[in-house]
């Protein structure tokens, strides 16, 4: 009931404040968690397009994406917001590990050199976000210094949160590891790439960001 | 604290006019910082990287920091990217999250590289605030 009455006090300012800005909802999250695939499937969903391309080599989205104007409705709700894609964010990006994929050396240092840049790019965006879905991948360990340097400065920015664990339609995917990493935030367990769960997801996005 | 030009190695004392005014003596303008305990050690440093690749590196960094005037003095602090070779990128996401530190890049070992037109907005945001 506190948590509600709290998230509810947050809103109302939020909405004094942000006043007729549109509202900005970020992707954020380490590489090959399903980020673009996810801002895909909420595009194809809403808008009838895709926003950007996937691949399984990690570090494919370099530059911040933004896809403008998308209203998600549901019962008698409506929700409009701007679709911020960001570069996955990491540690230690080496050429190498894009060269075992098959690129070649200029290709892979080429990519090295932008996935460090677009990891900048996606924390400088972080001021201009209202409300932040991380996306993780599910059939990995969610105790990673990634996710927890994300979620950790979320909080201390106090952007509201929503925590999606993608891949559920592979095996190895366990959303109860997230959820126990990540107790105080709401998780909601979907396959972006096959569209499961996503009625849950819309559920989860307007108690979030509505 | 002393600085040490990129391009030709002369160390320079903290405070030195220099720095911000007129840029080295040899015309460049972009600046190692060295911890005072660490200076002799720079000073003998050799490092495993070829002439080229320490080229190759800077450009990177330019690159990526979108340095639209070469002419602004570099300074250099803490890092938060380090650069072992071109195209190995070790990310400090703790320094890069913080948003009143600047952005710094470790090129070898003793030489780095800041993102100065961010600092800059960042401290004008800071001094904005302040007001």
């Amino acid at each position: 009931m506190i948590k509600f009455v709290g998230k509810f006090i947050k809103k109302v300012f939020r909405d004094i404040f942000r006043k007729r800005k549109a509202l900005k909802i970020g992707l954020y999250g380490p590489p090959n968690g399903g980020k673009t695939t996810l801002a895909n499937r909420l595009c194809l969903d809403w808008l009838g397009e895709e926003m950007g391309s996937v691949s399984n080599i990690e570090h494919e989205t370099r530059e911040v994406q933004i896809k403008e104007r998308i209203t998600v409705k549901k019962d008698n709700h409506e929700l409009s917001f701007s679709l911020v894609d960001t570069p996955g964010i990491a540690t230690k990006i080496d050429y190498e590990d894009f060269m075992k994929k098959g690129l070649t050396e200029s290709e892979s240092k080429k990519r090295a050199k932008e996935a460090t840049k677009g990891v900048i790019d996606a924390i400088r965006w972080l001021d201009n976000m209202d409300v932040v879905i991380v996306v993780l991948d599910a059939t990995k360990d969610p105790y990673s210094q990634v996710n927890i340097t994300i979620i950790g400065n979320l909080a201390a920015r106090d952007i509201p949160v929503l925590v999606v664990g993608n891949k559920t339609d592979l095996r190895k995917a366990s959303i109860k590891k997230i959820k126990a990493a990540f107790p105080q935030y709401e998780v909601i367990g979907i396959s972006a790439k096959k569209g499961t769960n996503m009625e849950e997801f819309y559920e989860s996005l307007f108690v979030v960001a509505g | 604290m002393p600085h040490q030009c990129v391009r030709c190695g002369k160390f320079h004392d903290d405070g030195d006019s220099t720095l911000l005014q007129k840029g080295c003596s040899c015309g460049s303008r972009l600046w190692f910082f060295v911890k005072k305990e660490s200076i002799d050690k720079a000073k003998t440093i050799t490092t495993s990287l070829t002439p080229e690749q320490k080229a190759q590196i800077e450009e990177d960094v330019l690159e990526i920091i979108g340095e639209t005037n070469p002419d602004e003095p570099v300074v250099l602090d803490l890092e938060s990217i380090r650069i072992t070779e071109p195209g190995k990128f070790e990310l400090d996401l703790v320094q890069l999250f913080n948003k009143d530190k600047p952005i710094v890049f470790k090129l070898a070992e003793g030489k780095y590289m800041i993102d100065i037109p961010e600092t800059f907005q960042r401290r004008r945001e800071l001094g904005e605030k302040h007001k």
